[in-house]
């Protein structure tokens, strides 16, 4: 503000004439081809302008001018070109200027241009923007990040990080910093949980809430997002919005603001042993991916932002992209792009800021789909989700940005918006979002249909006007990239799964069993080895890091292949193993003791009988008799089953059962099982009484 | 551009501004604000006033000087002139791959050596015209001895200004290469390779001169950029 200041007085005196070099266009009247009908909202760091479309214009130019306390104009500058391809209708043109010291008054200007042939400028409107969130008279919102304090010259430290998100935590009720796990030069990763009027107490209650996420800092040279983060935590922990805290009151917001601590402070893109940690999120090697793994499984977030920033000067403000893989479930990645194209594009379009598909530059070859990348995992795990890009540096239609300190204002507040859009749109959509995420966890869970090992899905050209000059990558599978025939599961010898790896960071080393167990997956302990079922909710995944075709392979475990698919007219009864995908069964189901059963896709005539053992996986079957497993040694996994007779799951051990999107007709008992069944916050139908463990699922 | 300073008295806001003549046009006039280096105590920025308390006035040249800090804003030349070197490179935004990796390789208390020191510091710009990614991180976190003969091409005994290091005709780094100095417009220009786009930002005991090429020899990776998101 001051030098804006001072720097208009000098204008006004050194140079006299040049502010006032042109007559007050609002005494004039329209001009041919001026632009008319320019408005100015202030917002978080940013103002939409908007005007009237000029008919022929190709492109705008946006003019800022600063205006002393009195008034007085200074320098004007150019800071934005609007050009047709950031926005997805021509027809109300937008722009959010953003880079300006908050609080400081300014007044804009915008004209067209036909080609290079600049048209008159619009009237002025001025207007003094939003300063720093919160009343600085006000304990709690006063805080400000060392990013604020300086104005931009130097980021948030790690030191600083910790101590303002403890005063977040101390002033406000609101929100309960919790430590997700250590780098691996041992800085806390902390996680901001945020609720109204307080967060749920556990992260088990936390789920209950369709929480949503924002991964912040995984690149720690990439720090734009963090300071959003670092912003609208303050936000949200002090805002009297009824909108917004009703929208806290019925969700949880987990701000994970810097996973990569030590890269951050290194100023490094990978976190101290060098590894990309966006290219870890399925391996896991490292603890800071670990532990965010393990966050995703504990608080089940059911939608997701990846922060970061990109290079290429000539994409959008904002290239965001869903999860492409094809294992992703159809429903994941078609709400992913309705959140980014039917809300972000559309609301970019009137706020200003430009939203684009990540490559959207032609001949981008980015955005494609390795389960290493969060955005790919996150929808491996069934999270509507999106990475964030910030452009790095202004670029042609942000020419006044070789000022470091606008270039990482407009950088923090178009993050800031995202984020905020992203809050907005989750609590709007939440009853969408959680209908994808349930068909999308019962869709996994029957292991049907090919597993892709590396493949994108493609995205289609946004109808024109693109935003954007072209899709991303189309990226489809290999042939050798496809295994048409999943197998039921995976074997792991205990080498394998308990065995010493050799990669991870010395004296952090992790083995497949801590890895798979941070990633949540449901395990069988059989006697020659362990049993990873694909009929699970991660299906997708799995594959990715145990088959011996995998890219990145975690171990390569041994294709189990269904023990039957056909037609047995007769009562079963299982020792060892026994998978049934596709089957019919004419009779009961006796499973001894020790035993797995594992069926999907199947019908069953007859009651099914599992007393003691290894495991009981049931998935997207009908089975019309009761179904009772009791004293389960592992993993009970029931989902997406229709079952005409009473389910009882009794005194399972070690593992929590999984009973979810079943329907029932008859009555569901849940008894003495150590942990607690759960069903992922997808809800069975139950046409009975609910009995027990299981009477809120 | 030469530029010349007057600074004014610390009386009030406008007289503090000094006068220059303008030679960017359509630039931030910010660079005038910064050599006047009053510390203005009512704004509203708390964590700033006490950095800025000692603001001395400074004459920082060259095209990049428009677009940092200056006037009382943290981080503007008047305020870094009591800080350490290493301090004093936190504060000026576009060095921040520079300011890593003095403390990657542990040099920050070689650069407030006895008898001063001139630092000519890359811009984050100029790392990324020279390395890759990757190869920077290569470089940050696994070969800081080979980063450390890099930091030493831009480091050379005696706190000098531009003008001093233009009169002088050459320069002889740490690393123990010789660089010819010219003049140029405005500062200097290096080894016929880079040039000062903000020169003579004072610390203590150290000159700081923002230039816009890496020196030294190791071989140019930026063409092997594949990171992405």
């Amino acid at each position: 503000m001051f030098s804006a200041l001072l720097a208009a007085t000098l204008v006004a005196t050194a140079v006299p004439g040049q502010a006032q070099g042109q007559p007050s266009a609002a005494l004039q009247q329209a001009e041919p081809n001026q632009v008319q009908g320019l408005t100015v909202v202030q917002g978080d760091g940013y103002a939409t302008l908007a005007w009237t479309r000029v008919e022929g214009a190709t492109d705008y130019q946006i003019e800022r001018t600063p205006l002393a306390r009195d008034g007085t104009p200074g320098t004007p500058v150019i800071v934005g070109v609007w050009r047709p391809n950031r926005q997805v209708n021509n027809t109300e043109p937008t722009f959010a200027d953003a880079g300006f010291a908050p609080g400081n008054g300014f007044q804009w200007r915008v004209r067209a241009r036909f080609d290079t042939e600049a048209q008159p400028y619009s009237a002025p409107v001025s207007g003094t923007t939003r300063a720093h969130w919160g009343d600085p008279a006000t304990p709690g919102e006063s805080l400000r990040t060392q990013w604020e304090d300086t104005l931009g010259a130097q980021y948030t430290s790690d030191v600083n990080e910790y101590a303002y998100t403890a005063a977040i935590d101390q002033a406000s009720d609101r929100v309960r910093v919790v430590e997700i796990g250590r780098t691996v030069q041992d800085r806390p990763i902390n996680m901001l949980v945020i609720g109204y009027p307080k967060p749920p107490a556990t992260p088990e209650a936390v789920a209950a809430t369709n929480p949503l996420m924002v991964n912040c800092n995984v690149h720690g040279n990439e720090p734009g997002d963090r300071e959003a983060c670092l912003i609208m935590a303050r936000q949200l922990a002090f805002t009297k919005d009824s909108k917004t805290l009703d929208l806290l009151s019925k969700t949880t917001m987990l701000i994970v603001p810097t996973l990569n601590g030590d890269g951050r402070a290194a100023n490094t893109r990978g976190n101290s042993t060098g590894q990309d940690l966006n290219r870890d999120h399925s391996l896991i090697r490292q603890p800071e991916t670990r532990s965010l793994a393990e966050m995703v499984r504990d608080y089940r977030p059911i939608a997701g932002y990846d922060g970061h920033e990109y290079g290429n000067t000539n994409a959008g403000d904002l290239p965001m992209l869903p999860p492409r893989h094809q294992n992703v479930a159809q429903g994941i990645f078609d709400e992913s792009q309705e959140m980014i194209e039917g809300h972000m594009y559309g609301q970019g379009a009137k706020d200003g800021w430009w939203a684009c598909p990540y490559g959207c530059t032609s001949n981008a070859t980015v955005g494609l789909s390795e389960e290493t990348i969060l955005r790919n995992t996150l929808g491996l795990k069934n999270v509507v989700n999106s990475l964030l890009e910030l452009r790095s540096s202004g670029g042609p239609t942000r020419p006044d940005e070789s000022n470091t300190a606008n270039n990482r204002r407009r950088k923090t507040y178009s993050a800031l918006w995202t984020f905020t859009e992203f809050f907005k749109y989750h609590g709007a959509n939440v009853k969408d979002i959680t209908k994808a995420r349930a068909e999308a966890i019962t869709f996994q869970s029957a292991n049907e249909g090919r597993i892709v090992f590396r493949g994108s899905r493609k995205i289609e050209a946004y109808p024109a006007p693109h935003p954007g000059e072209a899709p991303p990558p189309v990226d489809a599978p290999a042939p050798e990239q496809i295994l048409e025939q999943p197998p039921c599961a995976y074997r792991l010898t205990e080498e394998q799964y308990h065995g010493e790896r050799t990669d991870g960071p010395d004296g952090k080393r992790t083995t497949a069993a801590q890895r798979i167990a941070a990633h949540g997956w449901k395990v069988i302990k059989v006697a020659d080895g362990y049993l990873v079922p694909l009929s699970q909710p991660q299906r997708g995944l799995i594959p990715l890091l145990l088959d011996e075709r995998a890219v990145e392979g975690l171990v390569a475990g041994e294709r189990v292949a269904p023990t039957l698919t056909g037609t047995r007219k007769g009562p079963l009864v299982v020792s060892g193993v026994a998978c049934l995908d596709g089957a019919t069964v004419r009779g009961p189901i006796q499973v001894q003791p020790g035993a797995t059963l594992i069926v999907t896709g199947s019908s069953i005539d007859g009651p099914v009988n599992a007393t003691g053992a290894a495991g009981v996986i049931m998935t997207d079957s009908t089975v019309k008799g009761p179904v009772l497993a009791t004293g389960t040694q592992g993993p009970v996994v029931l989902v997406g089953n229709e079952v005409t007779g009473p389910v009882s799951v009794l005194s399972s051990k070690g593992v929590a059962p999984l009973v979810a999107g079943n329907t029932v007709n008859g009555p569901l008992t849940c008894t003495g099982n150590s942990p607690e069944p759960m069903n992922m916050e997808v809800a069975n139908s139950v046409r009975g009484p609910n009995f027990g463990q299981c009477a809120r699922l | 551009m030469s530029d010349t300073l007057t600074p004014g008295p610390c009386s009030g806001p406008r007289s503090r501004v000094a006068r220059r003549r303008r030679a960017v046009a359509g630039a931030a006039l910010a660079l005038l604000v910064a050599v006047t280096g009053c510390t203005n105590s009512q704004q509203e920025r708390p964590g700033a006033t006490d950095r800025t308390g000692d603001a001395t006035p400074v004459a920082v040249t060259g095209p990049l000087c428009d677009v940092l800090p200056s006037g009382a804003e943290p981080g503007s030349p008047g305020s870094l002139v009591g800080q350490s070197p290493d301090q004093a490179l936190t504060w000026i935004p576009v060095l921040t791959t520079f300011e890593a990796a003095v403390r990657a390789t542990g040099m920050a208390e070689e650069l407030s050596a006895a008898g001063g020191l001139t630092i000519l510091a890359p811009t984050d710009d100029a790392f990324r015209a020279k390395f890759s990614t990757a190869n920077l991180d290569h470089l940050l976190l696994k070969d800081t001895d080979t980063l450390r003969g890099l930091l030493k091409e831009h480091l050379a005994g005696g706190a000098r200004s531009a003008a001093e290091l233009v009169a002088a005709g050459s320069v002889t780094t740490l690393a123990g290469t010789t660089l010819a100095v010219t003049a140029a417009q405005p500062g200097a220009r290096l080894g016929d390779r880079a040039e000062t786009v903000c020169a003579d930002y004072r610390a203590a005991g150290a000159r700081i001169h923002v230039i816009n090429k890496v020196l030294g020899n190791l071989p140019d990776t930026a063409h092997e950029e594949d990171n992405h998101h």
